[in-house]
């Protein structure tokens, strides 16, 4: 679903240069919920932003379902991004004047649907997030967590192949952060990739795989991933299936 | 897309309506004013009669019967150059004319109310030369005769624009037929009286037989030369008396080569009889070329229309700072909407319909401003009073402008905008 090799992401201004992502190395299959775990500034985001095609990279190899992004035109990624990825922000990032309906309508409008087809899926995501009648309310008019839901919708309702969500609960207390989980966990369930940054190591232990980002590069995952087994000390910078069996019995243990 | 586009437009405009409102006036000020100006140059500079303005020549003649004053080719005949002119019959039409001036009432009516109307003491050959529009009724067939032709303005004025040939006026005390009114008839300039600075005056109201008004004595109101003196235009048929004006209509190349041919062969018949003692020099010249001589476009005019271009860059480049700090502030939404999957393309698209919406009402209200400014130009330049007025290629010129500043304006703001790094606005 997703392999990247070798990818790195500098920052430059004039003074410094900032590695974000070094040599960065990682392979995600379909139907896997990963969690991105790590210490601030450590390039997580920087490498969802590179996942999710809103930011370029350095060096490197990035395929996305198949299809090597490097060097693609501009509207080929966007094209990329509009069918194949759903983006969850942290801060929601609902456009304030607009209906609930047309912010989950907005990715669609580019997609060329017919008004009945976009109408359809609206409806439909926001059924999934359970905010159906809610379509015509505004944002400011919903909480922060119907509101992290309609964004949800947003993501979802182009059907993307992979969910891609920066600490989406990070503005929620604890029982709205629930209901945005288990509603990622459905989505899982119906054969969504989801790959998400998270500060709460709970939610990390949930979910099928995690990885850490340390200082730009995947470090030890099982950090906060207390219930594996301690014997298999590896630094999973590379072979990225190794890693990924690995974390599978870690999970299973 | 597009209607999406001007939905979100509208959206836009209700965000910040106050900078929106700033911008459409900046644009809308800058296009009326050169709007209004080019309305000016276009009248002035424009051809009355394009679809015959290569084919209609003016006669200018040097037949000064003594060497002094004038060696130039000079643009107002004696009457019998201007019978010998009329006489020809190379030319398709010609017209040979003065004007003048009378006062005319209906001489069937009760009140004495008399109108000041201007004449054009004319051979018919004038209507068909100049292509008068004819409402009702034809042009006099003859030089002479007790009849005339009249303007649309004058037949609203006395007979209310009802058909009125058959009517009697009573001109000067005199009673003549009319025999045909014209409709409504703009030549702007008046190509064929540009002379003395009445380019930019109406056509005329009453059109009648030149022997007549020479007969009846009317007035010569237009420059006059002569080197006699006499009594009055009755007695100018056969004096040194310059005041008729010639046009002639040559359909060809080798009908102006005869007609020319003709007027030097004329000018050499003086010579010979000895009545011409300088060299002979017949001038012809097209509408356009007649024009340009007359140097009619008013350089005042043309000085303001530059400031006025100028005026408009100023105008642009403070709508582009206005809209750029707008588009500044829509950042986040060009981040998202790019996350989402709009393309560069059609963000770009976005701007440039949310631009050109802005261009067209700009347009409108331009255009109504370059109305006022006008009304405002012929308060201070009373002598532009029948140039005022714009034209349907002015008003779609005017939309054109307005569009193309618009956009214009908002180019830099959009490239601007869509080279943000889309994450950059994205928490
Ligand atoms: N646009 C940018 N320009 C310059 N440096 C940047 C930019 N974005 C991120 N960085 C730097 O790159 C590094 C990684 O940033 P990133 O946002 O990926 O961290 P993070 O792991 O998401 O942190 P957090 O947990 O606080 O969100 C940081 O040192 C940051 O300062
Ligand atoms: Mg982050």
């Amino acid at each position: 679903m997703l392999i990247m090799n070798n990818v790195s992401r500098i920052y430059r201004n004039d003074t410094i240069q900032t590695h974000a992502l070094r040599d960065f190395s990682l392979e995600v299959n379909e139907g896997e919920f990963v969690a991105v775990t790590g210490p601030s500034g450590s390039g997580k985001s920087t490498f969802l932003n590179v996942a999710g095609l809103l930011d370029t990279f350095d060096q490197g190899e990035y395929k996305l379902d198949g299809i090597s992004v490097h060097g693609l035109k501009d509207d080929e990624l966007s094209k990329l991004r509009n069918e194949k990825i759903g983006f969850i922000f942290q801060s929601y990032n609902l456009i304030p004047d607009y209906s609930i309906f047309d912010n989950v309508d907005m990715p669609l409008r580019y997609r060329g649907f017919s008004t009945a087809e976009r109408k359809h899926r609206v409806e439909n995501a926001l059924e999934k997030v359970g905010l159906a009648s809610r379509a015509n309310y505004l944002p400011s008019q919903l909480s922060g967590g119907q509101q992290q839901r309609v964004a949800i919708a947003r993501a979802l309702a182009g059907e993307p192949k992979i969910l891609l969500a920066d600490e989406p609960t990070g503005n929620l207390d604890s029982l709205m952060a629930r209901q945005v989980m288990e509603l990622l966990h459905n989505l899982n369930q119906e054969g969504t990739t989801i790959i998400m940054v998270t500060h709460d190591p709970d939610q990390a232990r949930e979910v099928s795989r995690n990885i850490q980002i340390i200082d730009g590069q995947i470090s030890d995952f099982r950090i906060y991933a207390p219930l594996q087994t301690t014997d298999k000390e590896q630094s999973n910078t590379k072979g990225t299936t190794d890693e990924h069996s690995i974390e599978q019995e870690s999970v299973d243990a | 897309m597009l209607r999406y586009n001007l939905r979100l437009a509208l959206q836009s405009f209700k965000r910040a309506p106050s900078l929106y409102f700033l911008v459409l006036i900046t644009l809308s000020v800058g296009v009326g004013l050169l709007s209004a100006n080019l309305a000016l140059v276009s009248a002035m500079a424009g051809d009355p009669i394009p679809e015959k303005s290569d084919q209609l020549f003016h006669v200018s003649m040097n037949t000064w019967p003594n060497d002094q004053p004038q060696a130039e080719p000079f643009h107002i005949l004696r009457y019998r150059e201007a019978i010998k002119i009329a006489e020809s019959d190379i030319p398709t039409h010609s017209a040979v004319f003065y004007a003048s001036g009378v006062y005319a009432r209906d001489s069937k009516s009760t009140s004495l109310q008399r109108f000041d109307s201007t004449v054009r003491a004319t051979t018919p050959g004038f209507f068909a030369l100049a292509n008068a529009p004819f409402a009702y009724g034809s042009a006099f067939a003859k030089s002479s005769g007790m009849e005339v032709v009249i303007g649309d303005e004058l037949n609203q004025k006395i007979f209310a624009g009802k058909n009125s040939v058959g009517e009697v006026l009573e001109l000067d005390g005199e009673l003549l037929t009319i025999v045909g009114v014209l409709k409504p008839w703009f030549l702007r300039p008046l190509f064929y009286h540009a002379t003395e600075g009445r380019a930019f005056d109406l056509t005329d109201d009453i059109y009648a037989p030149l022997e007549t008004s020479i007969d009846l004595g009317w007035s010569i109101h237009a420059r006059t030369s002569s080197t006699v003196s006499y009594k009055g235009v009755k007695f100018t048929r056969d004096r040194n008396v310059f005041y008729l004006q010639a046009w002639v209509e040559l359909a060809n190349k080798s009908d102006k080569k005869a007609f020319q041919y003709y007027l030097d062969q004329y000018s050499q018949s003086l010579k010979t009889a000895g009545e011409h003692p300088l060299a002979i020099r017949n001038e012809l010249r097209d509408v356009n070329a007649w024009l340009l001589e007359q140097n009619i476009v008013d350089q005042k005019v043309l000085a303001f229309t530059l400031a006025s271009v100028l005026f408009l860059c100023v105008c642009v480049f403070n709508a582009s700072s206005l809209l750029l700090s707008r588009f500044h502030s829509a950042k986040f939404e060009v981040g998202l909407r790019r996350a989402v999957g709009a393309s560069n393309k059609q963000m770009l698209m976005q701007g440039v319909t949310e631009s050109a919406l802005l261009g067209v009402i700009a347009g409108i209200t331009s255009l109504l401003l370059s109305w006022f400014f006008l009304k405002l130009s012929t308060k201070f330049l009373p002598d532009l009073a029948n140039l005022a007025i714009i034209e349907p290629k002015i008003l779609i010129l005017g939309m054109l402008i307005a569009l193309f500043t618009a956009v214009s304006s908002a180019l830099y703001p959009l490239y601007r905008a869509n080279r943000y790094t889309i994450s950059a606005e994205l928490k």
